[in-house]
């Protein structure tokens, strides 16, 4: 094609009604917010080694950002501290979203992005970006550039308390939609364990011989505790990754763990931002990372993991409710597979684009997260009565680190 | 949206001064450049600058996998050109190839939404960092203070960067008229040099100390080879002024060794790295480092649509404050010292079609191609001043002659 002979000059998008709209919208403002909070009732209880009975009773949250436009974003997150950030968004274009998160991280500057104005940040910036696909008129995988809305998962109990039977029919549920590994909670009693990793063996192997295991003993152990406990697992399964096997911060401790096993070293989960990560990526501590819009909300989840992708880590972003977080997983380059609890944590929506197909997330058409709240749902969820509050987050469990406190009987549903 | 083509039009154009470095002190005095766009289906058109020596390479990737592709799926599709080009790397000519569609698959994602990039990236304010960069080796000690001079006067730069390494006395003298010529904006100028990796370390350090000795210097860029990690180290320990380094690297996975040693104090990306998508992820990697990142010398100030949406981002190379080719047009304006981006939709850097086809070329002439200074004899070794011949060309300014010194003389 040389010389050109076609040349077509740059015009604005053909069709004239998107034009009109598209013109109308160049100087949309953020004009206020909503935010309601409820409790919903879990189709199973969530537990780990800090708290093997769970609870399945949640806090959960709706932020909805609004505009002179009448197009509101949402985010299945956000606390109370929204009102003392809103103040940096309001009257701004919610298009600005990666500017708008630096003002409101610089405004937290002294008492630092931490904690529940980290909360806040993450919500509102998860809001901003489902206003920005929303205002393309695209889904929010679109809007990040992926090529495709889809993202490899795998299946995760969060269920201690699950007995085998139920276990074994959480993951031969991941398994009949073509899911091929999964990741269970470990941590407490090593013949419980190694039975448990065997019903979920079992469950994956008519989708693949060898499927991927995974464990996770959210920071129950020591540094020591953990290598001899996952060499005696790794004796009888080849485990994938091993998550949080020491604390969220013990860079030092947790390299020691990937160099002690032969799984790879899973964490970050529990970290609030790209600067908590640094050393976990620089000392080389964890081979894979778990991200999610706890490091900051998208934009921040984003920076993380394109600083593992310096560093060669694979990122597994962590389990959201609608799996919110999976058009920013469609988009990184070094995505491995994104954690599906599937716990029922959806009770406030109508519908959510995505389903799992083949083992993938795949994501529809619907514009921005693709998530359509159901207000009604929430106060019917709002005027219930539980008589208690949810237990989560659990506090963590007596002798972590230092000795394990098996599961009591009658601690569990199983034992 | 569908990629539905692609077109690639050389040109040349006369350079408005002089422009070299330590290993090109008698510089050149024209340059060229390419248009690539991307057509679609939606009647939309992706425009980007370079890549005129990667023809074969645009063509095998646009005809190989971009065709038919959602122009919009820009991360996607990066992701896919990278992987493509696996076996022998994404470095060289296929690194700009991906770099300039890159640039046009973005200009292409912002004009679907009909916005300006820097809008696309999620930035929330189109006031960019800038300072002045004259390319400067072959002016003289007044060319050095007049243009400095102007770009403070005319356009109110308060930064501006020399070129330096070739001659202590000479650049010290030099950097003083640089700052008496940026001192028509501002009281406290910044200072940056760049030495363009003529020096090895201890040179640099012997140098840039000697420097400091009458000048705050704001940054030493490219002191040491580009893979000297632990040279640019050595370097930073030694001085005051932050080390500013990666301009040569191709890729992110380049980057490593400086993060991880702390080689670099100030992280350069060029626009001929591997695309807007690739310098979006260095800027996160930087980030997490607390390392500043700043954007080389792009077409029309193109970079200045990323800085927004950059939150560890420093400051923009300017090299003219004004496309100066005659084909290029920009929508980002100098104000103030500050490169602000406009409300055109896309990178707003374009090209007009009929200085294009007067300027057209088939293939691009000797002294307008690619650089065919090498690097100096010496480098990194011993000083070699300019030449008599090199003093006298620079001399001569834009209507002398292009002169390039032949290879193997003893000095030269």
């Amino acid at each position: 094609m040389f010389p050109p002979t076609d040349r077509k000059l740059n015009k604005p998008l053909a069709t004239s009604s998107n034009t009109e709209k598209l013109q109308r919208i160049k100087t949309m403002k953020i004009t206020g917010y909503r935010l309601e909070n409820y409790i919903q009732k879990l189709d199973r209880a969530i537990g780990d080694s800090n708290y093997p009975a769970g609870d399945d009773l949640m806090n959960l949250s709706v932020l909805w950002i609004d505009t002179d436009e009448g197009i509101s974003g949402i985010a299945p997150a956000g606390n109370g501290a929204v009102a003392s950030l809103f103040h940096i968004i309001e009257g701004q274009d919610p298009r600005g979203v990666v500017g708008l998160w630096k003002n409101m991280v610089d405004w937290v500057h002294k008492g630092n992005n931490e904690g529940e104005v980290n909360g806040a940040i993450a919500a509102i910036d998860i809001a901003l970006w489902d206003l920005k696909a929303k205002i393309a008129d695209e889904p929010l995988w679109r809007t990040l550039g992926a090529r495709e809305g889809r993202a490899k998962a795998y299946a995760s109990d969060i269920g201690y308390n699950l007995s085998d039977d139920e276990l074994h029919a959480f993951y031969t549920r991941m398994a009949d939609v073509g899911v091929d590994g999964g990741k269970i909670k470990v941590g407490l009693n090593m013949k419980d364990d190694l039975r448990r990793i065997g019903i979920m063996n079992d469950a994956f192997r008519k989708v693949k011989d060898r499927p991927y295991l995974m464990i996770d003993s959210n920071e129950y152990w020591s540094p020591k505790q953990a290598i001899r406990y996952i060499n005696q697992i790794e004796e009888h399964f080849d485990i994938f990754w091993a998550e949080e096997p020491a604390r969220r911060w013990d860079y030092d401790g947790l390299r020691q763990v990937s160099r002690g096993v032969s799984a790879a070293v899973a964490s970050g989960e529990n970290l609030n931002d790209i600067g908590q990560m640094y050393p976990l990526i620089s000392q080389q501590a964890i081979d894979v990372a778990n991200v999610g819009s706890g490091h900051s909300g998208i934009t921040g989840a984003r920076q993380v993991s394109n600083m593992c992708y310096a560093y060669e880590i694979p990122v597994t972003l962590m389990n959201c409710p609608a799996n919110f977080m999976a058009p920013l997983a469609a988009s990184l380059p070094n995505h491995n597979m994104m954690e599906v609890v599937d716990p029922g944590r959806e009770g406030a929506f109508d519908s959510w684009d995505n389903h799992i197909e083949d083992g993938w997330i795949v994501m529809g058409n619907e514009p921005g997260l693709g998530i359509k709240v159901n207000e009604d749902k929430i106060k019917a969820m709002q005027a219930v009565d539980h008589g208690r509050a949810p237990g989560s987050p659990f506090p963590r469990r007596e002798g972590a680190a230092l000795w394990i406190k098996d599961i009591e009987p009658g601690e569990v549903s199983w034992k | 949206m569908k990629i539905t083509g692609y077109a690639i039009s050389l040109y040349e154009f006369p350079l408005n001064r002089r422009m070299g470095d330590a290993n090109s002190p008698s510089g050149r005095i024209r340059g060229s450049s390419n248009v690539l766009e991307l057509f679609t289906d939606e009647g939309l058109t992706g425009v980007s600058f370079g890549g005129g020596g990667a023809g074969p390479q645009i063509k095998s990737m646009v005809e190989g996998m971009l065709m038919g592709e959602d122009p919009r799926h820009v991360t996607g599709l990066w992701k896919r050109m990278v992987d493509r080009a696996f076996k022998a790397g994404h470095d060289g000519v296929i690194n700009d190839a991906i770099a300039v569609l890159d640039v046009a698959l973005w200009d292409l994602k912002a004009k679907a939404n009909d916005e300006p990039l820097w809008k696309t990236l999620g930035g929330s304010n189109p006031k960019v960092h800038a300072y002045a960069s004259g390319l400067d080796q072959p002016l003289s000690d007044d060319g050095i203070e007049d243009w400095y001079g102007m770009m403070a006067d005319d356009w109110g730069f308060k930064g501006g960067k020399l070129k330096v390494g070739l001659d202590q006395d000479a650049d010290l003298r030099r950097i003083g008229r640089m700052k008496k010529g940026l001192e028509r904006a501002t009281d406290t100028p910044l200072l940056y040099i760049d030495a363009n990796e003529v020096w090895n370390p201890k040179m640099a350090v012997r140098k840039v100390r000697e420097m400091e000795e009458q000048f705050d210097i704001a940054w030493v860029e490219e002191p040491a080879r580009r893979w000297d990690f632990l040279g640019l180290r050595r370097i930073s320990d030694q001085i005051k002024a932050p080390v500013c380094a990666g301009e040569n690297l191709d890729s992110l996975g380049d980057f490593l060794p400086y993060f991880h040693n702390r080689s670099a104090d100030v992280v350069q990306v060029s626009h001929g790295m591997t695309g807007i998508t690739c310098a979006l992820q260095l800027a996160d990697a930087a980030y997490g480092f607390e390392l500043p990142i700043t954007l080389g010398g792009s077409p029309g100030n193109l970079n200045a649509q990323l800085a927004p949406s950059i939150p560890n981002f420093l400051t923009l190379e300017a090299q003219n404050a004004t496309p100066d080719d005659g084909v290029m047009t920009s929508d980002i304006k100098i104000v103030d010292g500050w490169a602000v981006c406009g409300d055109q939709p896309g990178t707003g850097v374009s090209f007009d079609p009929e200085a294009l086809a007067k300027q057209q070329v088939v293939t691009v002439t000797a002294s307008a191609g690619p650089s065919p200074f090498g690097r100096r004899p010496g480098a990194g070794l011993w000083d070699n001043p300019p030449t008599k011949e090199e003093a006298a060309a620079a001399a001569s300014g834009v209507d002398g002659e292009h002169y390039v010194p032949a290879h193997g003389s003893k000095t030269q």
